[in-house]
């Protein structure tokens, strides 16, 4: 153990700031890989620090220990039944993780590697550069899992593959992610990634998932997220510096602005995949807290404390539109979602028998009215034997922003918009749909970095997906037959309380 | 419902039909980079906008490509899982070195000449070693593959454990010896002023903004590097061992072992793109024809401060070392 304690020589391994002079600042940080949004000169960004501090040697060792009692974990249990007895919801909710998340950590890599090379000090790029190593590891063991599962479950395929297809969930998540880390610059990174993303929305996804997990029995998936967890926390602390040098500089308006676009986008895809998971793909008997419990625990409790602690402002959509959607956005998907099962590569769990309505009834009152009324129609065409009455015949509308099937009338239903039609804006001559004011505002921020792009709707209007058909598209989205999404029970929670299937006709 | 399947899979779809079993590295490691040559641009955004336009231009547009990168493996086969676990090892070796040596108080038993020589030559490593740091996360976070992403970051990575290996030994010198060692200007000013540090200076940062991935690949891991190893990890370890630095020496001989693996997996790399398009040796050599010249010269001119320890190299020793570093590795590569 060497002598000197960290604190006693770490600054000689961070303070590596020089001004350049065969080559200029422009030409060594271009603006499109780091923006520095006028902070000039460099010497203005070399007061970065991060308020957490590891060496090398120190990394090394932990993270040597963290991945051998995670793989260890994973490998006992690979020889276990544990898998094979796990609910069906819960393993929908584990195989649509996997496809959503696996890949994008390991692009998030990618984004940690820009800012370890363009972010604009050194002690910067060194938490960078273990933030690289980190999101190496997210990739590699959120695949490495998946992959070890593949022969009890070929679904678990998608961890791997997803990104690599046109299924709209994954378009959803690239286009997300690549505005995010993997094409946006490093300083615009440190903000939307690290400050907005993984101080907030991964703790939601990896320690409230954690913890349902461990309820479930699913200690493979709680042991891994949990541990992955623990580097979030340590390679997101590269935001807060970020954010400090531009509120000091005077551009406390472009953090703002940074944070309320990457908040709004984020809330959308993870109400999509977390919000789901927690409220309807996990056994009721497990669930710890409701989505919209944890989002006011873990979400709009920190943020609001952030905004404050950084004198910046609650974000303008907060009370008018955010707050709002905690109550009926998700489950306006959740519904899309199993409708649109078969464009989806896990099993969406329903998720509505008596037992669960009744709780969702109890953790958003009305719930009933707005989303149960729907689910009561589905019921009786299952109980009818008219499955085909709740399968899609056509496509809904799709966001030009967040690539998420627009679900207005259902907020509109719920009392919580004014209008159920979607946004339409005008740009250049083309006419693009947003599914709320803020995902339009995201757009018109900077036109530029998104109007070329086409949603699946965009090109299932243009031509590009042939035949234009249902199974056309489901082709175009590399779902096979086999991958499409069912019902995860079987219909049994149409069943429930009622004579079981079949029973009628023995 | 568990999915209905036709065949037991035997690894990912996207690897097709294999014989063998794919390795774990295969695994975790093979075709993460979807977005290589995507239609019609490698983001999910506008295809015009300009990170699109800057993958495409320095990426996808960069001469040095083959048709197929998948096939591309690096010889040590690292997962994220068997780097740690190796330089866990390592850096448990190195934590024992140091033990050793502190044990024996051994930086106050420098000579005030090789106190001197530690001051000039030694401590403002920290800045070049830096950069090669940030040169190597950008060919990393251009690769076309993971196979080489991940390789070209973990070599970032152990840039880091020289330099903090570094930083760490001129903080007990400076204990041991003089304070003003461990300041900030003891390195950065010879860095930035110093003239025996300037060639250096203006060849690593100019290959910072030699923004074709391919370019920034050779510049760095054939040109600029084989000739800075050389330097630290050769004529560096020579110069310790002369000057009674036994710590020093070991310390170098270590950091070459991760040198040894950035060798290993570069000339299987250059190896893998000649064979599928021997043409590109050219492209290859037309880049090295810029670079190593520059690295050469940038080492010859830092043969002053090997020079004047007390017991010195040559700088044409120097010079032969970092010569001999860039050949070896050309050879190895098999663009002799």
């Amino acid at each position: 153990m060497p002598a000197l304690r960290r604190s006693e020589w770490y600054d000689l391994a961070r303070d590596l700031n020089w001004n350049l002079s065969y080559v200029t600042e422009d030409e060594a940080f271009p603006e499109v890989m780091s923006n520095n949004y006028g902070i000039t000169p460099n010497e203005k960004w070399w007061a970065w620090d991060e308020p957490y501090k590891v060496s090398y040697r120190e990394y090394v060792h932990n993270q040597y220990g963290k991945d051998a009692s995670v793989y260890s974990v994973n490998s006992v249990i690979a020889r276990s039944r544990m898998f094979e007895e796990l609910d069906p919801g819960w393993k929908s909710a584990i195989v649509a993780h996997y496809g959503a998340i696996a890949v994008p950590e390991y692009l998030a890599g990618l984004g940690e590697s820009r800012m370890g090379r363009f972010g604009r000090a050194a002690a910067w790029r060194n938490m960078a550069l273990f933030g690289t190593l980190d999101e190496t590891r997210h990739g590699q063991i959120q695949t490495y899992f998946p992959y070890t599962l593949l022969d009890k479950e070929p679904r678990m395929d998608w961890a791997h593959k997803a990104l690599h297809t046109n299924e709209w969930g994954a378009i959803a998540a690239r286009h997300l992610f690549d505005d995010m880390f993997t094409a946006n610059d490093a300083v615009s990174t440190a903000i939307q990634l690290t400050f907005t993303f993984e101080t907030g929305f991964t703790n939601l996804q990896f320690l409230g998932m954690a913890a349902d997990a461990m309820e479930v029995g699913d200690l493979d998936f709680g042991a891994l997220i949990s541990s992955i967890q623990t580097d979030e926390s340590r390679h997101a602390q590269q935001g807060e510096p970020t954010v400090r040098i531009l509120v000091e500089n005077g551009y406390a308006d472009v953090a703002q602005r940074l944070v309320d676009h990457m908040f709004w986008r984020s809330w959308h895809v993870f109400a999509l995949l977390t919000g789901l998971s927690m409220d309807y793909y996990t056994p009721l008997e497990h669930r710890s807290h409701s989505f919209k419990e944890f989002m006011q625990e873990w979400i709009v409790k920190q943020f609001l404390d952030q905004f404050r602690d950084f004198g910046l402002e609650p974000s303008w959509y907060w009370e008018s539109h955010f707050l709002p959607e905690l109550d009926w956005y998700h489950h306006a998907l959740h519904l899309g979602v199993w409708f649109w099962r078969p464009t989806v590569w896990w099993n969406p769990d329903a998720g509505v028998s008596p037992a669960e309505r009744e709780w969702l009834e109890e953790k958003y009152p009305g719930w009933n009215d707005t989303f149960g009324v729907y689910w009561d129609t589905i019921g009786d065409n299952i109980r009818r034997g008219e499955e085909t009455k709740t399968l899609p015949e056509t496509f809904p509308m799709v966001c030009n922003m967040c690539q998420i099937p627009v679900v207005t009338p259902a907020g509109f239903r719920a009392g919580k918009l004014e209008s159920p039609e979607p946004h339409i804006h005008i740009h250049e001559g083309r006419q693009y749909v947003f599914c709320s004011e803020p995902c339009k505002w995201i757009f018109q921020l900077n036109p530029s970095r998104f109007a070329g792009h086409t949603s699946v709707v965009d090109r299932f209007l243009g031509g590009e997906i042939q035949p234009p058909t249902i199974p056309g598209a489901l082709e175009w989205m590399g779902l096979s037959p086999e991958e499409m999404g069912q019902d995860a029970t079987n219909y049994a929670w149409a069943y429930e309380g009622l004579e079981a299937p079949g029973a009628a006709a023995s | 419902m568990t999915t209905m399947r036709r065949r037991k899979a035997r690894t990912w779809s996207l690897l097709g039909e294999v014989k063998r079993k794919p390795s774990a590295y295969e695994a975790v490691t093979a075709k993460f980079h979807y977005h290589f040559r995507r239609d019609p641009a490698p983001w999910e955004l506008d295809p015009e906008m300009a990170f699109n336009r800057w993958y495409l231009e320095h990426r996808e547009g960069s001469p040095f490509n083959v048709d197929d990168w998948e096939g591309y493996r690096d010889p040590a086969k690292l997962t994220y899982k068997d780097y740690v676990t190796l330089q866990h090892e390592r850096e448990l070796y190195v934590d024992g070195l140091v033990d050793r040596f502190e044990a024996v108080d051994h930086a106050a038993s420098y000579s005030e000449g090789w106190t001197d020589t530690f001051k000039a030559l030694i401590v403002p490593l920290r800045f070049p070693v830096h950069v090669l740091q940030m040169a190597s996360l950008y060919v990393g976070q251009m690769a076309p593959s993971s196979f080489i992403t991940n390789a070209a970051h973990f070599q970032a990575a152990d840039e880091m454990r020289r330099l903090q290996r570094i930083a760490y030994w001129t903080q007990v010198v400076a204990n041991a010896k003089d304070g003003a060692i461990a300041r900030t200007e003891t390195a950065r000013d010879p860095w930035e002023r110093a003239e025996a540090w300037q060639p250096l200076r203006e060849t690593l940062e100019t290959m910072l903004v030699a923004y074709d991935w391919g370019e920034a690949f050779v510049a760095l891991n054939l040109g600029v590097k084989p000739a800075f190893d050389a330097m630290v990890n050769v004529a560096l370890r020579d110069l310790a061992r002369r000057n009674e630095d036994e710590f020093m020496a070991l310390l170098c001989e270590e950091f070459d072992r991760d040198a040894a693996r950035s060798r290993a997996w570069t000339t299987a790399l250059v190896r893998y793109a000649l064979e599928r398009d021997p043409t590109l040796a050219d492209v290859v050599n037309g880049w090295l024809d810029t670079w190593a010249p520059k690295a050469i010269a940038a080492v010859e001119a830092m043969g002053v401060l090997f020079e004047q320890a007390p017991e010195p190299v040559a700088g044409e020793e120097l010079g032969e070392m970092a010569r001999e570093g860039q050949r070896e590795i050309a050879g190895a590569a098999g663009l002799a």
